[in-house]
């Protein structure tokens, strides 16, 4: 069997095709689209720069940057503090834990909608669950809006989201918790260590590369969160819990407009870029790969 | 032998080719439509139609309004539209001006108009609502009316509401209707509730005679006619606490308030009969009126709110009177009353006008409001865009809507708001509408 130099490639074209024409293709004509004035059931037409402009030109464009850039600095180290805590009870081992493991996992595979829907009734300030838990208790009105009121909308949907994604985070922390070596934790008994110093020394370092897949992966995902959004606020009140994504959504599949979408989504995708080259970039002062 | 080879193959041939000549003569029509609930009743209607017209052949396909107009609109620019399709007041000026609709005034003007709720004929129009060509025919149509709790009203020992009633009369109403017997200040049962949403707002603003827009509805402009209907609404919320606040009615859904017994009355769309019905199963009487003439209307001059859906015929269809014949039977007299959720009208008036549809044994008894209001629409503020600027839907955290909102919540003032959407709105209608 002889190969030559286009064996490879051969192999090789099914996934190329593939990867050209439903994610290469698709990305392009999105950045050819972001430069033109797009209703879909007409043909686009050219306007350079023109949406760009818009966007920097629109309070609403400033304010939903601005949520997403909130929302990520927010989920990310918020999300991974709690798996982090979660991963770290359930490393115990106890009677019954895997029964603790499922249940912390269980909000990443209920379905977003009912998530939304029911937590949605859950905070309702007059009919929900917290209101008639509260008002047991105390003698209250009426709770604060989480949802409905411009100042708690977006740290509504970000708790609801943290207490949704954590599982999943949690299960990743302990798989890199359970690849660290007992004889670390013998040896600084020995030496006397206290929990909080074998922590510090110990768990935190040796984790770190388990640490760093999941701050890239947690960026990604706070970045690309639709449907909780979509479910419980609409993006509203006023736009206060709007993000980027919900945006290009809304603007392309609602308002028809693809090319001022496609230019949101090629600042998203700017964004995405940008964070994720800094994480490489300074990985190598914080992660310690062990061997 | 030989011979009868031969004939039978002529036999074969001749009768193929008369098979052909009848096919060549089957023109097919693409029909798309949005309701995929009443597919069946609209598979029977068609296969009438082909029955009666055996040389009309219909691709009938239905999809949920959230794949339609996607779907609709990928087929838009690949050139490949249906012959006929749905179409929403909403988005007909877009589709219009994008050329992609056939103008069928010439057909309409054919029509019989007596036999049609005509009024409503003006959505359809393009560019001007009062004398432009009909780009479009609508099958149905809706209105907003005032929904009432009959139960609550007996209680609270007010009277019904009648055609006569004034603003000042529906407030005082509301007053009566609202109660807070633990006295915390939020009441248990409200006398009213809206929000920013069109179906809320937009028949007070049209009952007062009020406009949002200019007169070539290409820029928000809220005459001081709307002003005070807003301002009414406003001091439902902030001044006599009548109504809740938008953020508290959080998780629950809007439509459901009054059918859960939230809220003594209620202004929105005639197409939740069917929801109330559903909801309620009896739980308490209840009744529709016409939304109360504002104070500033012209006497005599009453405008209801309310708009079509349509059927529209693609501009590039090779078989305009084909798809012509599909769409008056479509809104004809053979379309199935079960065709339609209770509240919605047929645009046929004798099938509006049976006992079928007016329904005498169900709730609510007065139906025929409904039918009074049909002959007094008219003025509707969709233009291309509508859905952006207002804030629709799935985006009604947005736009004026989201503005009005604020407004029930306490945030913003009548003034301000107006300010804030007036503001937003014309950045979005210049795009669409530059010169001015």
């Amino acid at each position: 069997m002889q190969y030559r130099k286009f064996t490879p490639w051969l192999f090789l074209i099914p996934t190329l095709l593939g990867l050209i024409l439903f994610r290469l293709g698709p990305m392009l004509a999105a950045g050819l689209a972001s430069f033109t004035r797009w209703s879909v059931f007409s043909p686009p037409e050219w306007i350079g720069l023109g949406n760009y402009i818009e966007l920097f030109n629109s309070d609403v464009f400033l304010l939903i940057l601005r949520n997403t850039i909130i929302f990520s600095l927010l989920f990310v180290p918020g999300v991974m503090a709690v798996a982090l805590l979660l991963a770290v009870l359930v490393n115990n081992r106890l009677k019954g834990m895997t029964f603790f493991r499922g249940l912390f996992y269980l909000p990443v595979i209920t379905s977003v909608v009912s998530i939304g829907v029911i937590w949605s009734w859950i905070l309702s300030p007059r009919f929900g669950l917290l209101y008639q838990l509260v008002s047991k208790f105390f003698n209250v009105v009426r709770l604060p809006s989480f949802l409905g009121d411009a100042r708690y909308a977006l740290l509504t949907l970000i708790v609801v989201y943290i207490w949704k994604m954590a599982g999943y985070f949690m299960i990743l922390f302990l798989a890199g918790l359970q690849n660290i070596p007992e004889i670390y934790y013998e040896a600084a008994t020995i030496d006397g260590a206290s929990i909080w110093q074998k922590f510090r020394h110990i768990t935190l370092p040796l984790l770190s590369p388990t640490t760093f897949f999941i701050l890239i992966m947690s960026l990604i995902t706070s970045l690309k969160t639709f449907e909780l959004t979509y479910i419980m606020t609409q993006g509203g009140p006023n736009y206060a819990s709007s993000t980027l994504i919900f945006s290009i959504y809304v603007n392309a599949f609602k308002h028809f407009r693809m090319g001022y979408a496609s230019a949101m989504s090629y600042i998203l995708f700017i964004m995405v870029g940008v964070v994720t080259y800094l994480n490489f970039k300074f990985k190598d002062r914080w992660v310690n790969y062990s061997e | 032998m030989r011979k009868s080879l031969i004939i039978t193959i002529l036999a074969i041939l001749l009768v193929s080719v008369f098979a052909f000549a009848v096919m060549a003569e089957t023109t097919t029509i693409r029909y798309f439509m949005w309701d995929p609930e009443f597919k069946d009743l609209e598979q029977e209607l068609i296969n009438q139609f082909e029955k009666e017209n055996p040389d009309i052949k219909v691709e009938f396909t239905a999809l949920e309004p959230s794949n339609y107009w996607p779907k609709i609109s990928a087929m838009a620019s690949a050139g490949e539209l249906p012959d006929v399709f749905n179409m929403s007041s909403g988005y007909v000026d877009q589709w219009a001006r994008d050329g992609l609709l056939m103008n069928i005034q010439d057909k309409v003007d054919q029509l019989p108009a007596d036999d049609y709720f005509t009024k409503v004929f003006s959505t359809m129009r393009y560019p001007d609502k009062e004398s432009s060509d009909m780009y479009g025919i609508p099958y149905a149509w809706v209105t907003t009316v005032l929904y009432y709790n009959k139960d609550m009203f007996d209680t609270a020992g007010v009277e019904y509401p009648s055609d006569n009633w004034t603003w000042e009369d529906f407030r005082k109403a509301t007053q009566k209707l609202t109660l807070d017997e633990n006295e915390d200040g939020v009441p248990e049962q409200y006398g009213f509730w809206w929000y920013g949403r069109y179906a809320h707002v937009e028949p007070w603003i049209y009952a007062n005679g009020g406009r949002i827009l200019n007169q070539e509805k290409t820029r928000i402009a809220v005459d001081d006619k709307a002003k005070e209907a807003i301002q009414f609404l406003a001091d439902l919320s902030n001044k006599y606490n009548v109504s809740p606040p938008k953020k508290d009615t959080v998780g629950i859904r809007q439509n459901d308030m009054f059918p859960l017994q939230q809220t003594a009355m209620w202004v929105d769309g005639s197409w939740n009969i069917a929801h109330i019905r559903n909801m309620s199963q009896g739980a308490f009487d209840w009744g529709i009126a016409k939304v109360p003439a504002g104070p500033s209307a012209e006497p005599g001059e009453y405008n209801a709110y309310g708009w079509p859906d349509s059927i529209v015929i693609s501009k590039t269809t090779s078989n305009k009177d084909a798809a012509w014949k599909l769409v008056k039977y479509l809104i004809g007299k053979n379309r199935p009353l079960e065709s339609y959720m209770a509240g919605k009208v047929p645009i046929y008036k004798s099938l509006a006008n049976s006992e079928e549809w007016l329904e005498k044994d169900k709730k609510p008894q007065e139906m025929d409001i409904i039918l009074e209001l049909g002959e007094n629409m008219g003025r509707t503020s969709f233009t291309i865009g509508w859905g952006e600027w207002r804030g629709y839907a799935d985006t009604g955290g947005a736009g004026m809507n989201g503005v009005l909102d604020s407004i029930t919540n306490g945030e913003m003032t009548v003034e301000e708001a107006i300010t804030t959407f007036t503001k937003y709105g014309n950045e979005v209608l210049e795009r669409y509408y530059p010169e001015q």
